[in-house]
C-alpha cells in the first residue's frame, strides 16, 4: 500500500509546467519520414539562431495531429499546408499566416496515372479518368485531397468514391506516386513540387509514370503562428518570426522545402481555399 | 506354437511408487482369462502393459471408457475400427454415415441390447449403456486380442454375465479384469490373482479353492 | 452448436458475395521478396535511436494497465450498480485507438493521451472480469472474520487471499495485450514502437522495420521474466518517473473539448432540434450505414477464416495430434501469430496486396486464428483418449478431439466476435471503409462532433453483438459453464 501511494505521490510530484521559454513548431508530414526530420531539425536550428531562443520541432503522423496540436497550444507555429492551415486558424481564434513560399500563391496539383491506363495527357480536365481507382494524398492535404476532389465533383458532379472503381488514401505525396507507380491506383493526384522534386532526383520511372492534367492555381502552404504569442514571448515577436522567416536564404535549407524563398502572407490569401473546403464540406 | 504374449519379471513405476513387483506370465493364442485382486492391486497395469506389448491386432476396453459424449452411439462404436480405413472415408462416415457400417454393427448392438437410438450422443445414455458401448467398440474392432479393464463394473448381474460370456466367445483371445470373483470362475478357463503387484496364484478356473481366494482378499 | 456454425459460415457467405477482396497490387511477389529479405537480415543498427520509443511502449503499456487495475478494481465493488456496468460496457467497447484519436485532441500529443487510452477501455475491461471473479469466490473464508470489520478488511482477508492468483494470472494477461496496444498507438502519432514501424514499413525499410519488430517479440516472450510483480512495481514507479518530465494537462483545452468540440454542430451554432436531426440523419445516412455494413461484413468473414485457420492449425500445437516435439514449433507458430498485432498485420497486408477487404480479413484471422487455435491445443490436450483404435492422428482429431472440444471451441470463438468486430472498425483507419475509415476521416476534418458520435455508434454496435454472442453461448446444447476470458 504504501509503495502505491509513493507512486502516486511521485506521478503528482514529478509533473512540473514547462517552465524553459521555448518555441515549438511542426509541420505537416506530406512526405517521408526521414527527409522531414532532416528538413525540419535544419529549420529549428536555423530559427533557434536568428530569434536567440530554444526552437524545437515536433514531429506528427498526420495532418490532423498537427491542427490538433496547433489548436492545444503544444505548439505554436507551424507549416501547414493551405486546408489545414485554414482549420488551424479557424480553431484558434487570432492566429495569422505569417509567410508561404514564392511558389504557394500559384500551387499547382498534378494528376498522375500508370501507364497502363493508355491516358495521355491533356489540356483540359481528363474526364476519362471515371471509372478507373484513384488515391489521393492525405484526408487533410490541400493539393493531395481538397484541389483534386473540387476539381472532380466540379466536371462529373458527382463525389468521387461515385466517379471512381475505387479511391484510397495514401496518407502523403511521396506514397502517392509509389503507389501510382507500382500500379495499386492507376490514377492519382499529387503536390506539383513533390513530384518535380522526385523527378529532378530521379526517382520517377517516366515509362510507367504519366503526367495527366495540371489543376489552375490556388493558394497553398503557410506559416502560421498563433495570437497569443505576445503574451508568453514578448510583443513584436510576430512580426520576429516572420522576418525569420523571409531572411531564410540558406539555399540548402530553401532546397529542402522546396522553395525559392518564403515570402509574407496573410490569412486573407487563403480565402479560396475555406471557400472550397466549405463547397465540398470539409470546412463547414 | 509360440506364446502370444510373455512377460518376465516384469516391474512398473510410478515415480517412487511400485505398482507391478516382478510379474511373470505367458499367454497363449486361444486362452480366455480372468484377472481378479483387491483393488490397487496392479490390475489395471498390468492390462495395460500386455497391451502395449501385444503385436497381434488387438482391442482393449478401457475402465475409463474414453467415449466422446457429443459423438453418437454409431460414430463411438465405428471408432473401434477408424484405422483401417482412410482418412477420408473416416472424414466422409462422421459426415453422412454408411450403409455398410451400420450393417456391419448391427449384430454386436443386438447382442448387447443396445439396437435402439443409433444416433443419440451417447452422453446422453444411462452409465450402464455408454458401459456396453465401449465394449461394443472393442468388438467392432477387428481384432484377435481382446482385453477389457472392469468391462461389466456397472451392469447389473444379470446382464453382466451374458457380457462376459459374449466377450469370451467373440475374440479369440481375451483377458478381462473383473471384480466379480463368482463371474471370473464361471465363465473364464483361466484366473489370474493379483495382489500388492504380485501374482497371488495363477491356475484353471477348476482348481480355485474357497481357501486361496479368502487369501487373496485377505489384508 | 451446429446451427450457429451454419450461421457463421453463411453470414461469411453472404459478406464473401458482397465483400471487394481485390488483389490490387500488381507486383505484390516482388514486394514480398523485399520484404522476407528484410526480415532474414534485420538492421539492428538502424535501432539506434528508438530507444526512447522502446521505453516510451513500455511505460504507457505499465501506467496504463496500472491505473486500469486500480480504477477497475474500485470500480469492481460497485458492479452491482447499473451506471458502472453501463459505462465499463462502454468504455471497453471502444477500441484503445479510437480512445487514443478522441483523447489526441484533448490532451495532446503528450504520454498522458497514450496512458489514458490504455487505462480507460482498460479499467472497463478489470471492473467486470474482477467483478466476476469476486462473483465465483468462495464465500467460506468470509464466515470467520468478525462481521464488524470494514468492507476493506474483510475484503484483504477473506477475499483476497483466494483470488490472488486468478486476479495475478488475468492481470498479467492484461498486460501483455497493453504492450500489443501501446506498440500500435504509435500507429496514429503516439511516441511508441508502432511510430517507427509505421514508417519503416511505409517506407520499405523492411530491415530496420523486422529488427524493431523482433526486439518486440523478444519484450513479449520474456515477459515471464521480467514481468514478475516484486519486479513491476520498480517497473511502474521507473515508468512514472520516465514520462512525468513530459507529462502536461490543460484544464482549458479539456473543457474546451467537451463544450464545444464534441458538441454537435448545429447545437453549437445555436440552432433547434429540428438541425441537429439533420445532422444526425446526414451522418447515418452518408457515413454511419456504409461503416457499420462494411465493418460487419468484414467482421463475418475474419470470424469464420479465424474459425478455419484456428481448427487446421491448433492440431499442431496439440500434444496429443502432433506429438512432443512437432508440438513445439506448432505453438511456436501460434506464439507469434497472436503476438503479432492485427492492426500491424493488416497494415504489412496492405502494403502487399493493396488497399481491399483481403488484407483486413487476412490480418484478423491471422491474429485471431492464433489466439483461438492456442486455446483450443490446450482443450485438445485435455480430452481422454481412447487407448486402442485412432492411432492416426487425422482420425484422433475427427472422432475424438473435434467433438469433444468443439462446444468449447464455438463458444471462444463467438466471444472472439465482439473483439473481431471492434478490432474490424479501426482497420477502417487504414482505408478500408469500415467505422474507422469514417471517424479517421471526420477527425481529419477536425469534425470531431462527428467523430464522437460515430465513435459512439460504433461502441453501441459492439455491446449489440457482445450481448448476441451471450445469447447464442448460453444456448449452445450441452455446453457447462464456459471461462472464455481470454
Amino acid at each position: 500500500m504504501k509503495r502505491l501511494l509513493f507512486c502516486c505521490a511521485v506521478l503528482f510530484f514529478l509533473v512540473p509546467p514547462s517552465f524553459a521559454l521555448e518555441l515549438r513548431f511542426s509541420a505537416i508530414p506530406d512526405q517521408d519520414m526521414d527527409r522531414l526530420e532532416q528538413r525540419f531539425n535544419q529549420v529549428a536550428s536555423y530559427l533557434s539562431k536568428a530569434l536567440r531562443m530554444k526552437v524545437a520541432y515536433i514531429p506528427v503522423k498526420s495532418y490532423a495531429a498537427s491542427v490538433s496540436a496547433f489548436k492545444n497550444n503544444q505548439i505554436q507555429l507551424a507549416w501547414f499546408g493551405g486546408l489545414s492551415g485554414v482549420q488551424a486558424r479557424l480553431a484558434v481564434q487570432g492566429s495569422q499566416a505569417i509567410a508561404q513560399g514564392a511558389e504557394d500563391q500559384k500551387f499547382i496539383t498534378y494528376f498522375i496515372a500508370h501507364h497502363s491506363t493508355g491516358l495521355r495527357a491533356t489540356k483540359n480536365f481528363p474526364t476519362a479518368i471515371a471509372g478507373k481507382t484513384f488515391t489521393f494524398g492525405s484526408k487533410g492535404s490541400t493539393s493531395g485531397r481538397l484541389m483534386p476532389e473540387f476539381y472532380i465533383r466540379k466536371y462529373f458532379h458527382q463525389t468521387p468514391r461515385k466517379v471512381f472503381q475505387r479511391v484510397g488514401f495514401s496518407g502523403d505525396h511521396s506514397k502517392t506516386i509509389a503507389l501510382v507507380q507500382a500500379g495499386v491506383y492507376q490514377v492519382g493526384a499529387v503536390n506539383y513540387q513533390v513530384y518535380e522534386k522526385e523527378r529532378r532526383e530521379g526517382r520517377l520511372d517516366s515509362k510507367k509514370l504519366i503526367l495527366l492534367w495540371k489543376t489552375p492555381f490556388y493558394p497553398d502552404y503557410n506559416w502560421t503562428i498563433r495570437g497569443d504569442v505576445e503574451q508568453v514571448y514578448g510583443p513584436g515577436f510576430i512580426q520576429r518570426v516572420q522576418k525569420a522567416l523571409i531572411e531564410m536564404k540558406d539555399p540548402k535549407l530553401l532546397q529542402s522545402f522546396p522553395r525559392s524563398a518564403f515570402i509574407q502572407a496573410d490569412n486573407s490569401l487563403y480565402a479560396p481555399i475555406l471557400e472550397t473546403g466549405k463547397a465540398i464540406g470539409i470546412l463547414r | 506354437m509360440p506364446p502370444l504374449l510373455e512377460l518376465n519379471q516384469f516391474h512398473h513405476h510410478y515415480g517412487q511408487q511400485e505398482a507391478l513387483k516382478g510379474v511373470s506370465l505367458t499367454l497363449r493364442r486361444g486362452e480366455k482369462v480372468a484377472l481378479i485382486g483387491p483393488s490397487g492391486a496392479g490390475k489395471t497395469t498390468l492390462l495395460q502393459t500386455l497391451f502395449q506389448r501385444a503385436q497381434s491386432p488387438k482391442a482393449f476396453v478401457p475402465q475409463a471408457q474414453a467415449l466422446v459424449s457429443r459423438l453418437s452411439l454409431f460414430h463411438n462404436v465405428y471408432m473401434g475400427g477408424l484405422d483401417h480405413h482412410s482418412f477420408w472415408y473416416n472424414l466422409l462416415n462422421l459426415v453422412w454415415p454408411q450403409e455398410v457400417e451400420k450393417r456391419r454393427m448391427r449384430p454386436i448392438l443386438r447382442s448387447l441390447g443396445m439396437e435402439q437410438r443409433l444416433f443419440d450422443p451417447i452422453g446422453t445414455f444411462s452409465g450402464g449403456e455408454q458401459q456396453r458401448a465401449a465394449i461394443a467398440r472393442a468388438l467392432f474392432r477387428p481384432a484377435e486380442l481382446l482385453l477389457a479393464d472392469e468391462p461389466v463394473s456397472s451392469l447389473d448381474p444379470q446382464r453382466a454375465e451374458e457380457v462376459v460370456e459374449l466377450l469370451f466367445q467373440q475374440k479369440e483371445t481375451v483377458i478381462l479384469s473383473l471384480h466379480s470373483v463368482e463371474l471370473a470362475l464361471a465363465k473364464a478357463q483361466r484366473v489370474i490373482a493379483l495382489k500388492a503387484g504380485k501374482i497371488f496364484f495363477d491356475r484353471a478356473a477348476g482348481f480355485v479353492s474357497k481357501q486361496v481366494l479368502k487369501e487373496l482378499y485377505q489384508r | 452448436m451446429i446451427y450457429a456454425s451454419f450461421l457463421i459460415l453463411f453470414l461469411a457467405f453472404l459478406g464473401w458475395v458482397f465483400a471487394d477482396l481485390e488483389v490490387s497490387t500488381l507486383e505484390p511477389w516482388a514486394e514480398l521478396w523485399r520484404m522476407l529479405s528484410g526480415a532474414v537480415t534485420p538492421d539492428f543498427v538502424s535501432l539506434a535511436d528508438v530507444g526512447q520509443s522502446l521505453f516510451n511502449t513500455l511505460a504507457f503499456a505499465l501506467v496504463g494497465t496500472f491505473l486500469g487495475v486500480l480504477a477497475g478494481g474500485a470500480l469492481a465493488f460497485f458492479f452491482h450498480w447499473r451506471l458502472v456496468r453501463y459505462a465499463c460496457a462502454y468504455s471497453r467497447s471502444i477500441h484503445e485507438l479510437f480512445w487514443a484519436l478522441l483523447l489526441l485532441p484533448v490532451v495532446g500529443l503528450n504520454p498522458l493521451c497514450g496512458i489514458l487510452a490504455i487505462a480507460i477501455p482498460y479499467a472497463g475491461i478489470f471492473a467486470k472480469v474482477y467483478a466476476e471473479i469476486l462473483e465465483e469466490a468462495d464465500p467460506r473464508p468470509l464466515q470467520a472474520i468478525p462481521s464488524q470489520a470494514d468492507p476493506f478488511t474483510r475484503f484483504i482477508y477473506g477475499y483476497l487471499p483466494g483470488l490472488w492468483k486468478e486476479l495475478k494470472h488475468y492481470t498479467s494477461y492484461r498486460f501483455e495485450c497493453a504492450l500489443r496496444s501501446s506498440a500500435i498507438l504509435g500507429f496514429i502519432g503516439l511516441p511508441t514502437l508502432g511510430y517507427h514501424l509505421e514508417t519503416w514499413f511505409r517506407e520499405g525499410h523492411y530491415a530496420s522495420a523486422f529488427a524493431l519488430l523482433y526486439v518486440y517479440y523478444a519484450l513479449i516472450f520474456s515477459l515471464s521474466i521480467w514481468a514478475r510483480p516484486k519486479l513491476v512495481v520498480w517497473w511502474v514507479m521507473l515508468a512514472l518517473w520516465g514520462i512525468s518530465k513530459e507529462v502536461s494537462f490543460s484544464l482549458e483545452n479539456t473543457v474546451r473539448f467537451f463544450t464545444v468540440d464534441i458538441l454537435p454542430w448545429p447545437l453549437r451554432q445555436g440552432k433547434g432540434l429540428e438541425a441537429f436531426g439533420d445532422w444526425v440523419w446526414d451522418i447515418v445516412k452518408n457515413q454511419a450505414w456504409e461503416g457499420a455494413l462494411n465493418t460487419f461484413i468484414l467482421t463475418q468473414m475474419a470470424l469464420a477464416l479465424s474459425a478455419g485457420v484456428a481448427l487446421f492449425l491448433f492440431p499442431w500445437a496439440s500434444q496429443a495430434l502432433a506429438g512432443p516435439r512437432l508440438k513445439y514449433g506448432g505453438r511456436f507458430l501460434l506464439v507469434v501469430m497472436r503476438s503479432t498485432p492485427e492492426y500491424l498485420l493488416a497494415y504489412v497486408a496492405i502494403q502487399l496486396l493493396g488497399p481491399s477487404m483481403l488484407p483486413a480479413i487476412l490480418a484478423l484471422s491471422i491474429h485471431n486464428g492464433g489466439v483461438l487455435s492456442h486455446l483450443a491445443s490446450l482443450n485438445a490436450d485435455q480430452v481422454q483418449l481412447d487407448l486402442s483404435a485412432a492411432k492416426k492422428s487425422g482420425n484422433r482429431y475427427l472422432y475424438e478431439i473435434l467433438p469433444s472440444i468443439y462446444g468449447q471451441f464455438m463458444a471462444f470463438l463467438l466471444y472472439r466476435w465482439e473483439i473481431i468486430f471492434r478490432e474490424s472498425a479501426i482497420l477502417g483507419i487504414l482505408g478500408v471503409y469500415s467505422l474507422g475509415f469514417f471517424i479517421d476521416s471526420a477527425i481529419a476534418e477536425d469534425h470531431l462532433d462527428v467523430a464522437f458520435f460515430l465513435i459512439g455508434i460504433s461502441a453501441t454496435l459492439n455491446l449489440l453483438i457482445d450481448q448476441a454472442s451471450r445469447k447464442i453461448r448460453r444456448g449452445l446444447k450441452g455446453s457447462t459453464v464456459f471461462k472464455a476470458r481470454a
